[in-house]
């Protein structure tokens, strides 16, 4: 069995690792390699995908709840708005900033933001409501400088730059695929007309023929939103590409 | 009866005044009121400078208001971190202990049930009588200097002051029995064990030295190393090697840290102290390290031996002194970056067996150079 001993060293080696050690300090002394951020005065520059504060645009929720759907921590709710619609509200006291939110918000309607730092008084004004989310909350900017870790081959260096970085990101709206609605299994249609309630577009329509119930996809009119897709009962429509 | 007359005549007569060229244009200028005229002869009068000026209680004060601070940025440098900072944030926090020290008097000083609230108080206090009285015996002028600047002359001088340092773990010791709690017990029996360790090879290097110089008065001692290849550090590296270590164990410096490590067991003998307490006990360790630094300066550096810089007079030798001694503080306060804490068996092993050889060979070569007549 081999035992882990301490390393035998001769009296010239150890003089020796004394020295060198001795010497680290005294290089260090005089020019430390710090990484320290003095972070109310400086911050540090985060990329555009940081995970943080998460904004939400009205114009663009279509009132999904894939948000609060795919939520691990149950930090999203829908709530109902005046409007008769539901839109999200995040409790940062549950939310773990996994930011699958976002990713699945199919209307582009949350968003990302560098903010970091939000200090509450105390846990029920965590739950923040859907008019606060729309606007940014209050920031006080302290910081003049900006600082980004740069690691090269051989260590981590600190880069200060004199500039305040934003804290917004400008998203680029994605190259947007058209899709349409479209039913795949006909005879299994039940005619609920769940589709042509939840319709915002109008596109699908219902006709009664010798009572026999139709549907119709108009698909000049639809605008591949994906709700009828997600609301069928018999899950028999799908999205396909115009 | 003090005769004031007397005390005058000796604090006028030749030598007996500090001369400083840079200053006496403005004493000149002094009203010639008698009583200003005798407190600044009073004040510039050599053993009451030496005690209250240089390298007295002011400097001390200056010192140990700012060598933690020093030492705190330094070990924060080199560990990568910031260190003290937000007090006067212009100036780097450099008056972190002066808020350290507002703070130390404002709290209120706990004194728990079981403790022995006569020794507990008092301890703090005296220990500044060991810590404080080897200054006296500190001689800064330089060898070209006429007039010695030393408080009180005494051809003992190295032993007293090696005596009252010796006595400074007596009243740790003390702390730490009137604290009454087992943390500090622990720290207390460290104290004792590591005092054993250190006190031994610590003595046979002094008296290496005293048997090189072939004296122990501290104005003798300066005059023997008036060239630097004669500095004590180049006579005999040895003593000043073992001297080193041992001033580390003395003032728990970062290796040898066993009795205070405040991971294990929280500051050891200091473990009950607040308040002001603390703020006593945590300076007299410095000032403790302002003494051995002292005594090393005066013995292997050329105590104030130096170039002569003619705007400062007397003065001259003082500049020199306190700048090696403040470099012997820095190397002191250097160790504890780079050193993690030895164990209890590893310290004593290392002061009962490398550093007690260390210091015989030490004994051995000054003997062997003084009998030989290598030096003088």
């Amino acid at each position: 069995m081999k035992k882990v001993a301490v390393p035998e060293y001769r009296v010239g080696e150890k003089v020796k690792l004394h020295a060198r050690a001795i010497g680290t300090a005294m290089v260090e002394s005089v020019y430390p390699k710090t990484v320290t951020t003095q972070y109310p005065r400086e911050r540090k520059k985060m990329p555009d995908n940081f995970r943080g504060y998460i904004l939400f645009e009205v114009d663009k929720c279509i009132s999904c709840f894939q948000c609060a759907f795919v939520c691990p921590a149950n930090a999203v709710r829908a709530k109902e708005a005046p409007n008769g619609r539901y839109y999200p509200t995040i409790d940062y006291a549950k939310c773990i900033f996994c930011h699958f939110c976002i990713d699945s918000c199919s209307g582009g309607a949350l968003k990302t933001t560098k903010i970091h730092d939000v200090a509450y008084k105390d846990m029920d004004e965590m739950l923040t409501l859907t008019e606060e989310m729309i606007e940014p909350p209050e920031i006080i900017r302290e910081d003049k400088k900006s600082v980004e870790y740069l690691i090269d081959e051989k260590d981590l260096h600190l880069k200060r730059v004199r500039e305040v970085d934003t804290l917004f990101v400008a998203v680029t709206p994605p190259v947007e695929i058209p899709m349409v609605s479209q039913c795949i299994d006909r005879a299994n249609c039940i005619g609920c007309r769940v589709c042509e309630e939840v319709c915002e577009s109008g596109a699908i329509s219902s006709s009664a023929e010798n009572g026999v119930l139709k549907m119709k996809i108009d698909t000049d009119k639809c605008t591949g939103c994906g709700l009828c897709v997600k609301e069928c009962s018999m899950q028999i429509l799908r999205l396909v590409r115009k | 009866m003090i005769d004031i007359n007397s005390i005058i005549s000796e604090m006028t007569t030749e030598g007996s005044q500090v001369i400083i060229p840079l200053i006496q244009q403005m004493l000149g200028l002094l009203p010639d009121i008698p009583m200003i005229k005798l407190m600044v002869s009073f004040i510039l009068w050599k053993p009451i400078f030496a005690a209250l000026i240089c390298p007295g209680f002011s400097t001390l004060g200056i010192l140990l208001l700012f060598f933690p601070w020093i030492e705190r940025k330094l070990c924060a440098r080199i560990q990568w971190r910031v260190g003290p900072r937000e007090v006067v944030r212009w100036l780097g926090g450099i008056i972190q202990l002066l808020a350290d020290t507002l703070k130390f008097i404002f709290q209120e000083v706990i004194i728990h049930k079981d403790a022995h609230k006569f020794y507990f108080l008092q301890f703090p206090l005296l220990t500044f009588i060991p810590a404080l009285l080897p200054i006296l015996f500190v001689n800064i002028a330089s060898a070209d200097a006429e007039y010695p600047l030393v408080a009180i002359q005494s051809p003992y001088a190295i032993q007293i002051m090696l005596a009252l340092i010796c006595l400074f773990p007596v009243f740790i010791l003390g702390m730490g029995w009137a604290s009454n709690s087992r943390y500090a017990f622990i720290g207390t029996v460290r104290e004792a064990f590591m005092y054993f360790a250190y006190e031994v090879p610590f003595i046979i290097a002094v008296l290496a030295m005293i048997i090189l110089f072939g004296t122990s008065g501290s104005v003798a001692i300066t005059e023997w190393q008036s060239t630097w290849w004669r500095w004590g550090i180049i006579c005999n590296p040895f003593a000043a090697l073992a001297f080193f270590i041992g001033s580390a164990m003395a003032t728990s410096r970062l290796p040898f840290e066993i009795p205070e490590a405040d991971q294990e067991v929280a500051f050891g003998p200091f473990v009950e102290y607040s308040g002001i307490g603390f703020g006593l006990v945590y300076i007299v360790c410095y000032e403790k390290m302002y003494v051995l630094s002292a005594l090393m300066t005066m013995l292997f550096l050329g105590g104030g031996n130096g170039p002569y810089i003619a705007p400062l007079g007397d003065l001259s030798g003082a500049v020199w002194f306190l700048l090696k001694t403040i470099i012997v503080m820095t190397t002191l306060a250097i160790l504890r970056p780079i050193y993690p804490r030895y164990r209890l068996d590893q310290g004593l092993g290392m002061g009962w067996s490398a550093i007690l050889f260390l210091a015989l060979i030490a004994l051995v070569l000054s003997i062997i150079m003084r009998s030989v007549g290598m030096v003088l």
